[in-house]
């Protein structure tokens, strides 16, 4: 399935992207394909795959501290979704990207019952999933209306 | 209570030879090596499935400048003591680099992250001692302006109401909270700890030694793991509830591993979950999450609550089954509950019944606690049931 020819290519165009965007480019969850290379710039990591499936293109990005970033694209080039795991919390800022302000006001938002250890955050335009201890922290996020049809939700891990 | 169980734990490690640690049997009688633990509404009141204790904290070297923190929550799912600086009243060394900047911790938990000064501190935990530990002291005054790459985490949790304790008891499965990550320099840094001039934070390589400890395992003795022991509870659940942690495993009467079943786990501290025809890995064991949190409505069948995601609201009492696994291979079969949170006692913080969505994985929390003695074996520590990291029930 992964198409290693396609990979390579792209890492190639990837390396002129690297020249013309800043490092710290508005980042992956909601944004445009390009913004996928920002965040392996800012993680200092690697591009491990990418893997075209039906309707979406996942981007794995492997950050320097271990931890795996997985980002979804959809074939209008948006990130619909995003998924990590590793030893380390990813930058929820950059993969996150415009809707890191509402995941944190969400996070703040007062509850009669909170969970404490897991995060389940499901708003209309928004939803993260978190769960881990120390050394090991998985999660996801998406935006349920960009989800291209067909495509399961085990399929974003 | 305390005073009580004490003494027939002494006279019993006297008389008979196989108790106390084996390699420290020219010492003399054993310490106490067990304080209580409460599920309660924590400090601030608004906590459910949460074990807090206290911890007594001193000055190192010093018997006289010392203090108890209550309040504190038990956490199996991290390493390291962190208390907030608004609880405490002592003035404790805050550690510095070679050049003489503090250094200062962004601890980095699942829902937030902690910020504050690394100091150090001798700790007593029952009769147990542990001298010279770097903790954090989580906010304050003499906490520097939070970096964007630490915030950038999560939320700080660096008060009262955020955290809903005064510190955090970090007895899990790792010596270090952050372990050789945080030695290196460079990008594999995970971002632990800075060192904090006047010019501003940025990330510092931190030798294993000055990062937060697990306390236990700097214990002179009874310090290669911690039971924690909470009763049953009946449907509904309780007030409150009271249970004991216990350091070490095997090295006194009181902690032998028993019939208790060893499951190791991998390198990062997690081991795998059967639950139907399914094995889900990633799972784990953490007094520090307040329910179990598994799976998803879809694949249990059980509904989440109407208000919100954050749990289960199934009809009626479920009972369901699921396998433990140890990389070991050892397996536990395990029975747990699932109720209604929005139906829970708004009085009550004790249930064994609290559940709550985790997609495709398993958080054995608090409520898996109940009913049992849990054993947490941490890293590179020796006990009669193997080495750590290991978790037994």
């Amino acid at each position: 399935m992964s198409c290693r020819p396609v990979a390579r290519f792209a890492r190639g165009a990837f390396v002129l992207l690297v020249l013309v965007l800043p490092s710290r480019a508005s980042a992956a969850l909601g944004g445009t394909v390009a913004t996928v290379d920002a965040d392996r710039v800012h993680v200092q990591g690697a591009l491990m795959r990418m893997v075209t499936t039906n309707g979406y293109a996942l981007h794995e990005i492997r950050a320097a501290t271990g931890t795996m970033v997985r980002e979804y694209v959809n074939s209008s080039g948006t990130v619909f979704a995003v998924a990590w795991d590793g030893p380390w919390m990813p930058d929820l800022r950059q993969v996150l990207g415009d809707h890191f302000d509402q995941y944190q006001a969400a996070m703040r938002a007062p509850k009669v019952r909170a969970a404490r250890g897991v995060v389940s955050i499901t708003q209309p335009g928004l939803v993260v999933q978190m769960s881990g201890h120390a050394r090991a922290f998985t999660g996801r996020a998406y935006l349920p209306t960009m989800l291209p049809q067909g495509v399961r939700l085990e399929a974003i891990r | 209570m305390l005073r009580t169980l004490a003494i027939p734990f002494m006279v019993v490690a006297v008389m008979s030879p196989e108790c106390g640690s084996s390699s420290d049997s020219s010492t003399s009688a054993a310490v106490q090596n067990f304080q209580s633990i409460t599920v309660n509404a924590g400090p601030n009141n608004d906590y459910f499935n949460g074990a807090f204790t206290s911890v007594t904290i001193c000055a190192p070297g010093s018997v006289s400048s010392c203090q108890t923190i209550s309040g504190v929550l038990v956490d199996t799912g991290s390493s390291g003591l962190r208390v907030l600086s608004s609880a405490l009243t002592l003035s404790l060394p805050q550690q510095t680099t070679a050049t003489g900047a503090p250094v200062v911790e962004c601890g980095q938990f699942l829902d937030g992250v902690t910020w504050g000064p690394v100091a150090t501190a001798d700790l007593k935990l029952g009769g147990e001692q542990a001298s010279s530990v770097p903790i954090q002291v989580i906010g304050g005054p003499n906490a520097p302006a939070i970096p964007s790459d630490c915030s950038s985490v999560g939320p700080p949790e660096n008060t009262l109401a955020d955290l809903g304790a005064n510190g955090i008891l970090g007895v899990g499965l790792f010596r270090q909270d952050c372990g050789g990550a945080c030695i290196t320099t460079g990008a594999g840094n995970p971002g632990f700890y800075y060192a904090c001039p006047s010019s501003g934070c940025v990330v510092t390589a931190q030798s294993l030694t000055r990062q937060l400890q697990n306390p236990v395992w700097m214990f002179p003795t009874d310090n290669n793991g911690v039971l924690i022991q909470l009763p049953a509870l009946p449907a509904g659940g309780a007030l409150t509830s009271t249970g004991m942690m216990i350091f070490g495993i095997g090295t006194q009467s009181d902690n032998a591993l028993g019939s208790a079943k060893v499951l190791t786990v991998d390198g990062s501290g997690s081991l795998p979950t059967t639950f139907g025809s399914q094995t889900y890995s990633g799972t784990f064991i953490d007094s520090g999450s307040n329910g179990i949190f598994f799976l998803d409505s879809f694949t249990t069948g059980i509904p989440l609550c109407p208000d919100t995601a954050d749990f289960y609201c199934p009809a009626t009492l479920q009972s369901l089954s699921a396998t433990i696994r140890g990389v070991n291979g050892t397996a536990s079969a395990v029975t747990f509950n699932v109720g209604n949170v929005d139906n829970l006692n708004g009085n009550f913080s004790a249930f064994n019944e609290v559940a709550g969505p985790n997609a495709g994985t398993f958080d054995w929390g608090l409520s898996f606690f109940f009913g049992r003695t849990v054993f947490t074996a941490i890293e590179g520590q020796a006990t009669p049931g193997g080495t750590g990291p290991y978790f037994a029930f």
